[in-house]
């Protein structure tokens, strides 16, 4: 009895972790194939990714799961650093991930801004603060590269943000999660 | 798309504007060029030196006050594809052979 009762508490947190873990590996496969897309694109913009990966952080922020969110973004900066980084892109991203995040779990609590506008914001912000780490890392002379960064990360942003906001509707139809 | 998307893409949009005015108002022709590998200065001339300096790994071409990379040995090509640089604080930055040129 008293283990069928432990079961069932426990239903919940199971289904949260066993997603939380779908989303993960999903984050990691588009960010690998975003970074062999990226090489083509390197030679009009170079570093230039789409943060296709930031879509299904999004997501949950809209979801008001902002906590999964944050699981699911940080462990997906640590794993694809440890899988396809190094020591310094891993605290690039870790810069970007989670200022945008912040920033995104903060701009969706206002009702007056979508997914569209929270994605734009959070690609933003990302990108500035990617930018902040590369001077501390690389030197001053970055921030030459940061209006083509911030008009990047708004465009890649607006685009994320349509994508989660079809991906909600279709939730929302499915009754998925 | 809601009333609060609209400031955030005119906050963005204002925020880029914005910082194109400061770093054209900031920039100033630079006057010399030095190029760093693995943290150790191992060139610095005036801009209007106009040589080629090769590294080892990348050929750094400098030629009437326009600074470039024209080749390097690395998989991602990022500096080759950086371009050309002038203004003092510009750089190119070759991370997988630890190459950095600067102008000061």
């Amino acid at each position: 009895m008293s283990a069928k009762q432990g079961n069932c508490g426990n239903r919940i947190n199971i289904k949260s972790i066993t997603l939380y873990a779908l989303f993960v590996a999903v984050c990691l496969i588009i960010g690998y194939l975003e970074s062999l897309l990226s090489i083509s694109l390197i030679a009009v913009a170079p570093g230039v990714k789409l943060g296709l990966s930031n879509a299904i952080a999004l997501t949950l922020i809209c979801r008001g799961d902002t906590k999964g969110a944050w699981a699911v973004n940080i462990t997906r900066i640590c794993l694809s650093a440890l899988l396809f980084g190094s020591p310094i892109s891993f605290l690039f991203s870790l810069a970007g991930g989670v200022a945008s995040t912040a920033v995104a779990c903060i701009l969706s609590k206002l009702k007056s801004v979508s997914a569209i506008g929270i994605s734009i914001a959070g690609g933003a912000v990302h990108n500035i603060f990617q930018c902040v780490a590369a001077t501390v890392f690389v030197g001053v002379g970055v921030v030459y590269y940061l209006p083509a960064l911030l008009i990047f990360g708004a465009l890649c942003g607006a685009f994320c943000g349509v994508l989660v906001k079809l991906v909600l509707n279709k939730i929302k139809i499915n009754g998925i999660f | 798309m809601k009333k609060g998307d609209i400031i955030i893409i005119s906050a963005v949009a204002a925020a880029f504007v914005l910082s194109i005015v400061l770093l054209i108002s900031f920039s100033k022709q630079g006057s010399r060029v030095v190029i760093k590998q693995d943290n150790k200065i191992i060139y610095n001339k005036s801009i209007n030196a106009n040589e080629t300096v090769d590294t080892g790994t990348n050929t750094v071409v400098i030629k009437d006050g326009i600074v470039y990379m024209s080749d390097a040995t690395c998989k991602n090509q990022v500096c080759v594809n950086t371009g050309k640089i002038s203004k003092k604080g510009e750089s190119i930055v070759c991370l997988p052979n630890k190459v950095i040129v600067e102008i000061e």
